[in-house]
């Protein structure tokens, strides 16, 4: 397995593992690499946009469909909560761990909770509205914001 | 994408912000998204749909049209 993919695998392992995106440091003793190797191949994810880093830290802020900081969107899979980019992601992780999931986030206008369960592969049936305010070829120009 | 209870506050987010209404995604087309670009993201295959790929996973549930080309110029 060339490194690329053992830094990805290590990234999501300990992401599912933990609830929490590890910090490149993590990576960097878990892998035996510098930290300066570990930052130029997230880095080169980051190009492919595999990954989103932190413009400041340099820390990994998206591993899609897990966030690395707290957000609104909350998916709950057995005892773990994780966090999860927008509510796309929010089924998402749902959809990459291939299990029931309780999905919890926010109305965008009046911010009321809103809630879904995936059971046995598909959604449960729940009023909703998913706008796309921002074109598909505009999404990387803020991925914070689609 | 943001999520909202009902397209009474999706009207009612863009007045507020003075923004155009743009596609609103039901559920079961958000599952689909969420499942094409996820289910193996936890495995050595993981990838990204390339650009075409997006469009023919778009248009497969019926969204078409320039807004959901990632090649598009138009908007």
């Amino acid at each position: 397995m060339d490194f690329e993919t053992t830094l990805k695998m290590r990234i999501y392992g300990l992401t599912v593992e933990n609830a929490q995106v590890p910090s490149l440091d993590r990576l960097s003793s878990d892998l035996g690499r510098s930290r300066q190797e570990i930052e130029a191949e997230c880095a080169s994810l980051g190009a492919k946009r595999l990954l989103v880093l932190d413009n400041v830290s340099g820390e990994i802020r998206m591993a899609p469909p897990f966030s690395g900081v707290s957000t609104p969107h909350k998916v709950t899979v057995g005892d773990k909560t994780y966090s999860a980019n927008c509510i796309w992601d929010a089924f998402g992780v749902a959809a990459a761990l291939g299990a029931d999931a309780e999905i919890t986030t926010g109305c965008a206008d009046c911010g009321e909770a809103m809630s879904f369960q995936v059971r046995n592969g598909s959604p449960v049936p729940a009023p909703c509205a998913i706008h796309y305010a921002v074109p598909a070829a505009h999404w990387w120009d803020d991925i914070v914001f689609t | 994408m943001l999520g909202f209870r009902s397209e009474a506050h999706v009207d009612a987010w863009c007045e507020k912000r003075e923004l155009p209404r743009r596609p609103i995604v039901n559920l079961e087309q958000q599952w689909h998204l969420a499942k094409t670009w996820y289910e193996n993201r936890l495995t050595v295959e993981l990838r990204r749909p390339g650009p075409e790929e997006m469009v023919e996973i778009f248009s497969s549930i019926g969204l078409e049209g320039p807004f959901w080309n990632p090649q598009s110029d138009e908007f």
